[in-house]
């Protein structure tokens, strides 16, 4: 399924995130006019301050999710299920329309070079560029407004700096008197600055492209530099022929648009019922949340409002608002509540004893607290507000979306040692849902005194402890491994001189480099992976073929790194291997007999092929006793350490399985009905994936991480479409549409030729075959996703598109 | 009173093989029975499918010779339906086909089938000094032969024993008596052992520029080949072409000396024919090249008659199944009987039941007749015909080592015709290379003969036969409404491996067998060595084995191969 999520902001790349977490298989694309990938909008006064950072503002975004950029979209196509850019389309399955707002300005400011708007990052190169020495006006009272005069105030361009404010308030109409003179007294404390009350634009003398005087009701302004910040619209003028609107996109509960297969979230979506619009991160997360539940199906989520936790990110003093769902400001009966002390403010808007709503100027309320009491609708009385003040322990709220304390943080940051946000990651998510307390979090880490040298040392402490509990359960593994095997002769030391006899060390290290990094391990594990590799050569391995082609056997000796595999071959205690063994008959039996009798326990079984378990599985017979693949399995099986099926005929039949199965044939694990069956299917498997395994088995004395189907997340997490070389023409529409046409010549995708690459979970596109040089999409045939089992040969090896399924 | 010796697993070989040889008091064996032990119904699978995904499917038959049965199962659907492939089309197939004859031949010889030769062990005494004098009488130039680098080889060797794992050479005939090669000797063909470990991965590298990768390719469609941006990209083709010319200095200087010296060793057994099976021979010919060049001859030669060969007529071609685990007993063609599976199974002590059915592998018979196929036929048949592209170069090693056309009906002749094989394909893939770059320097870039399926007849017949590396293959596909109605595979191990039909007579291998003495029975090396000449490929085998045999009787087979 291919979603395309048409915006640039926090909700586009929330949602992106999101459905890459719950549902990897599908295909994300973010379609965005902007230049740059998404960015936090609410951090755009950073970018005021030294706008050529935006890098530090940048939202994260899952690798895996396509990013168009410079793509603004001007018209959707909801019959072929495409949209379009001035010079592009893009086809979706599921359409996500998260364009948010363009900001409103008085009058048309295009071509204007000392007006602007605040809402992009070129809105802030044109601000701090066009500043310097001017009067600056700030049009609006609301949250975008004040804060982006806290910005202001700390550079030095402005001449002066005026907040045209039309009515008498800041920030909300509820705000209280003296909350409002402490705001106001804290703003103008800077001589530069001016708010105007009652006042507005009236008319503005312009020459040529520059406005040289604003007139207002009160007086005029010379030298200016026009900022709005007086609202925004939905930006959704490109979906109004195609999708119903109201002042933002009609939405149900589950925000489905008007059209099938088209969503709209954030501040572009209105509810169809109340025509509530989205203003908050918190709200449009929520939203999106909704979305995502009702795309993959869940139609049980709706569209709820939920009190929201909000602030202003301003420098000079902490500010936050908590809003019930039914708070009505025009209510006559709403009571404010002031509690103050200096320039701390907590006032709580009552409503027949329910608490209606919160703000708090330098508070260090609890406000998750206030929350719950406005949620619960519980009602209270003054007194109590008066004798609880409800004060946070853990100092004020900084991360509302994760629910995280000053004081946790700060205790997090000393404790780990803590010196960026990047490093706080693996301690504590805050700072990254919604973004919104990033910088917060920043200044408190930067304002946390952590001891550099005792930082130092407490991080590398953590780090050597954490190598060393690796390292030590490594070594434990390898003595384990020594003690297991008395009879063996080769002790490391005569491997090193075998090694050094096969003047073949420099390939050898290349080689177990190219391990480690394939199996996604730090190179510091190589070497682990060294010693892993020696270790490899004292177990015993049981290489069983039963119902199978040879081809894995095939691979595996033909195609690893030159030189060294057959170092490896030779050292990997390979005991029994029908294709490869010197010995026949007898001769090959007793090693088999006196592996699965002297080293019971110790040995791992490899099996390719599959199990006919028809004709009570006489269709398969080995050895001079005549017995069949299915009793030598068993028996092989019971005492080995472990068992590995190789090849997609072992993991579930395979090919020899498909339809319609003549001879009853099943992977190992249903063969032996168990569920600790280690899957490597693959026709054939790719080497490395089968030494790789075997590596991780020796090393952490445990098999890799699995999926649900057994296989190793290492070699299998991989969608072959996602890191596919021919992807870019994917998403550029580029395609195959015939054998040989110009396309195949110019490696277009061949998605249209039936490539089931989307299909398939393995990293093919990632270590190709035959030490690199080609895979099956370079060869321009495309992918069958062989490694999917039996389902691969009955549905996917053609050269057809798959059909796809009504209504889905 | 004779003595049963049963061998199984067949090992270094693909697939699940068994052979019983019956032995006299004097250790020579009187009688043998080859039995492939596994079947798993591929061509069941593919009834009912769409014809144009056949190759997909077919070509998990073999994981070793994965690409002939892609090629083949898709040159039958392209002739059930008439369509003719570009010239581009054809000749990348062979660049692909032609190479894996090369990789195989070197990784049969060395890696399956050398050890039956060279004793590892020995080796470890030899004079480095003398073993490099040694290789240079079987050439002027030997690869890789300096003494510093015998002495280094030998040092490996040493180093390998020495470390104690012996791993999967572990349990090997070593000090069997009928080992021949001196020290030296052994020395010089270990170098080359592990030369060719190298280069057989160089020619797969070869093989996966044009075929995506190996084994199993990717790189067919009904129509034509879909490595369109491979062809035309003029570093991809040097790089083919040098890893060639790599493979080719091998072959010349390494594999052909090689064989020289393993006919020297062991002329007496080529005299006495040891290994020599009935002498009838089959070759379907194919491999076209320049204007009018063709690279392997049909015909047909019978009990070693080299002075008469027919001319091949694939219609001839019967399969039957009278020893072999299916339903119909009668001494009938195959295609008039029942072939579900009939299992009858071993014996208690777990042996053949070699009076009644005692194998997978069902008798094919041309002309009623059992056949051999394979390096051996091709070059013989090219010998007798004058091939231009075979005759100078059997001459030319005749002519070095004294050997008679007769000859090469042996075990060790089989592996001298499958290095001259080897040899001859390394240099004719040259020819075809530059028919390549001459219709891309004239602008012809076609892979793909357009065709609309929907427009295409809903019934057809086809048949794609080739020869391959172990010997003539046929894939034989009948259409009906849109869909595979019937598929069946004849592939080489299936003639070389047959069992005894209703008739008398023997199959090529237990042919093979009969009159070999055996040094030393618990060892039977000998029959080893006999059994390997043929490079066995038993996945091969068994498959073809299936309940279809009956309507193979309806196909119109064309007269000579297709390609």
């Amino acid at each position: 399924m291919r979603i395309v999520i048409v915006g640039g902001g926090i909700a586009a790349v929330y949602i992106a995130n999101t459905l890459m977490e719950q549902e990897s298989r599908s295909e994300v694309v973010i379609v965005s006019d902007e230049e740059h990938p998404p960015y936090d909008r609410i951090h755009l006064c950073k970018l005021v301050d030294d706008c050529k950072c935006v890098d530090s503002i940048a939202l994260e975004l899952h690798p895996a999710v396509g990013l168009e950029l410079n793509q603004k979209i001007i018209s959707i196509d909801s019959k072929s299920k495409r949209i379009f850019s001035e010079h592009a389309a893009f086809h979706y399955d599921k359409l996500i329309i998260a364009t948010g707002s363009v900001p409103k300005t008085l009058f048309n400011i295009s071509g204007i070079e000392n007006a602007a708007t605040f809402r992009s990052q070129k809105d802030c190169e044109a601000i701090a560029q066009g500043i310097i020495g001017k009067n600056v006006i700030i049009v609006g009272a609301g949250p975008i407004a004040l804060e982006l005069l806290d910005t202001l105030m700390r550079s030095e361009g402005p001449e002066t700096i005026t907040l045209l404010v039309r009515k008498n308030y800041l920030y909300s109409e509820v705000i209280s008197r003296e909350g409002l003179e402490l705001i106001r007294g804290i703003f103008e404390a800077d001589p530069r600055v001016r708010i105007r009350f009652n006042d507005q634009i009236v008319d503005k003398e312009v020459s040529g492209n520059r406005i040289t005087k604003i007139l207002t009701k009160q007086g005029e302004i010379d030298n200016p530099f026009v900022i709005f910040g007086v609202g925004i619209d939905p930006n959704i003028a490109f979906a109004r022929e195609t999708l119903e609107c109201n002042k933002g996109i009609l939405v149900n509960e589950r925000m489905q648009t008007s059209v099938a297969d088209i969503y709209c979230v954030g501040e572009a979506a209105e509810q169809r019922a109340g025509g509530f619009v989205a203003g908050r991160v918190k709200e449009c997360t929520i939203e999106a949340d909704v979305m995502i539940a009702n795309l993959l199906g869940d139609e049980s989520k709706t569209f709820k409002e939920e009190v929201a936790i909000d602030g202003l990110k301003v420098g000079s003093f902490l500010f936050a608002d908590v809003t019930g769902t039914d708070f009505n400001p025009k209510d006559p009966e709403n009571e404010s509540i002031l509690i103050s002390h200096g320039d701390r403010i907590d006032q709580y808007i009552v409503n027949h004893d329910r608490l209606k709503r919160f703000i708090g100027i330098n508070t260090n309320i609890d406000l998750l607290a206030l929350k719950r009491l406005i949620d619960t609708d519980s009602p209270i009385d003054a007194a109590y507000l008066y004798s609880n003040r409800l004060m946070s322990e853990k100092g004020r709220l900084v991360c509302s979306c994760e629910g995280v304390h000053e004081q946790e943080l700060v205790d997090i940051i000393k404790e780990n040692a803590v010196t960026s946000f990047g490093e706080l990651k693996e301690h504590s998510k805050a700072g990254r849902t919604c973004g919104r307390c990033k910088q917060d979090i920043c200044a408190i880490i930067s304002a946390t005194p952590v001891d550099p040298a005792e930082a130092a040392r407490l991080k590398e402490e953590r780090i050597a402890s954490a190598q060393a509990a690796e390292l030590a359960k490594v070594r434990a593994r390898i003595e384990k491994y020594n003690a297991l095997h008395p009879a063996n002769q080769l002790s490391p030391e005569n491997l090193e001189e075998a090694l050094a006899s096969f003047e073949m060390s420099k390939e050898y290290n290349r080689w177990v480099s190219m391990i480690t990094a394939s199996m996604h391990l730090h190179p510091t594990y190589e070497e682990p992976v060294k010693e892993a590799v020696v270790q490899l050569n004292k177990i015993p391995i049981i290489w069983l073929e039963l119902s199978d082609c040879t081809g894995n056997s095939e691979a595996f000796i033909k195609t690893s790194h030159p030189k060294v595999d057959d170092l490896i071959l030779k050292y990997i205690s390979l005991d029994y291997h029908e294709l490869l063994m010197a010995g026949s008959g007898d001769q090959s039996e007793s090693v088999l007999e006196s592996i699965v009798h002297n080293e019971s326990g110790k040995y791992l079984l490899l099996v390719e092929g599959a199990v006919p378990l028809g004709l009570d599985g006489k269709f398969l017979r080995i050895g001079p006793k005549g017995e069949t693949g299915l009793a030598l399995l068993r028996r092989v099986a019971a005492n080995a350490a472990a068992v590995m099926s190789v090849g997609s005929c072992a993991y579930d039949g395979g090919v020899v399985a498909a339809a319609p199965n003549p001879t009853g044939a099943v992977g190992v694990a249903e063969a032996l009905e168990r569920e600790d069956i280690i899957n490597l299917p693959g026709c054939p498997t790719n080497p490395i994936n089968i030494v790789g395994t075997l590596l991780h088995y020796i090393m952490f004395d445990e098999f890799p991480k699995l999926d649900s189907n057994n296989r190793p997340e290492w070699a299998y997490g991989f969608r072959v479409h996602d890191n596919c070389e021919r992807r870019g023409h994917y998403d550029a529409d580029e395609f195959v549409r015939e054998w040989g046409d110009e396309g195949a010549k110019k490696g277009w995708c061949l998605f249209e030729m039936g490539c089931k690459g989307p299909y398939a979970d393995l990293n093919c596109s990632l270590v190709k075959f035959n030490e690199g040089t080609s895979w099956p999409v370079q060869a321009g045939h495309g992918c069958f996703a062989c490694g999917q089992g039996k389902i691969a040969f009955d549905s996917y090896a053609n050269n057809r598109k798959l059909e796809e399924k009504p209504n889905e | 009173m004779s003595k049963k010796i049963i061998i199984d697993p067949i090992t270094r070989i693909e697939g699940h093989l068994r052979i019983e040889v019956e032995i006299d008091e004097n250790n020579v064996v009187t009688e043998a029975w080859a039995s492939g032990q596994l079947f798993r119904g591929i061509e069941t699978i593919l009834k009912g499918r769409d014809p144009r995904d056949a190759g997909l499917i077919a070509q998990r038959i073999c994981g070793v010779c994965t690409n002939v049965h892609y090629r083949a199962s898709i040159s039958a659907v392209e002739e059930a339906y008439g369509i003719k492939i570009p010239s581009n089309a054809e000749i990348v197939r062979n660049l692909v086909t032609l190479s894996l004859f090369i990789q195989d031949h070197i990784v049969h010889y060395y890696h399956l089938h050398s050890l039956d030769f060279v004793d590892i062990t020995s080796a470890l005494g030899a004079d480095c000094k003398r073993a490099s004098a040694e290789a240079e009488k079987w050439t002027d130039h030997p690869y890789r032969n300096s003494v510093g680098h015998l002495e280094s080889i030998q040092e490996k060797i040493g180093g390998f024993v020495k470390a104690g794992r012996l791993g999967l050479f572990a349990n090997g005939y070593w000090g069997h008596t009928a080992y021949r090669l001196s020290p030296e000797e052994n020395l010089v063909h270990m170098n080359h052992y592990l030369e060719a470990l190298r280069i057989q991965r160089e020619i797969s590298k070869a093989i996966a520029i044009f075929a995506g990768k190996t084994p199993h390719p990717q790189n067919l469609v009904v129509g034509g080949v879909t490595s369109i941006a491979d062809m035309l990209n003029p570093q991809r083709l040097n790089d083919f072409m040098f890893i060639i010319k790599e493979v080719r200095d091998f072959v010349e200087r390494a594999y052909i000396p090689d064989m020289k010296m393993i006919v020297s060793a062991y002329r007496d057994s080529i005299r006495a024919g040891e290994g020599r099976a009935v002498g009838n021979f089959m070759c379907c010919g194919g491999y076209r090249f320049g204007k009018n060049g063709v690279l392997f001859e049909n015909g047909v030669i019978r009990g070693h008659d080299f002075e008469s060969v027919e001319p091949f007529d694939a219609s001839k071609i019967t399969e039957e199944a009278s020893r072999s685990w299916y339903e119909n007993d009668a001494p009938l063609s195959p295609y008039e009987g029942d072939t579900t599976p009939f299992y009858t199974d071993l014996n208690d002590d777990g042996s053949l039941k070699t009076e009644g059915k005692y194998t997978w592998i069902k008798a094919p018979r041309y002309d009623g007749e059992v056949m051999e196929v394979g390096p051996l036929a091709r070059m013989i048949m090219g010998y007798t015909k004058k091939t231009p592209t075979i005759r100078p170069y059997m001459e030319r090693f005749m002519e070095q080592t004294g050997l008679e056309l007769i000859d090469f009906s042996s075990t060790i002749g089989r592996n001298a015709a499958r290095a001259i094989e080897a040899q001859i394909c390394g240099d004719y893939l040259f020819d075809m290379m530059s028919d390549l770059i001459e219709n891309i320097k004239y602008y012809d870039e076609e892979t793909w003969t357009k065709y609309v399926f929907e427009s295409l007849p809903l019934e057809g017949r086809g048949a794609g036969i080739f020869e391959v590396p172990r010997g003539v293959l046929g894939h034989f596909v009948r259409i009906e409404d849109a869909k595979i109605a019937n598929y069946q595979a004849v592939v080489p191990t299936t003639w070389n491996a047959s069992p005894k039909g209703a008739k008398e007579g023997r199959g090529a291998y237990e042919e093979s067998l009969i009159g070999i003495v055996l040094a030393d029975p618990s060892s039977p090396l000998e029959v080893l060595r006999a059994v390997h000449s043929f490079d066995p490929c038993l996945a091969c085998a068994v498959h073809v084995i299936d309940a279809s045999g009956r309507e193979l009787s309806q196909y119109k087979i064309s007269p000579l191969c297709s390609i």
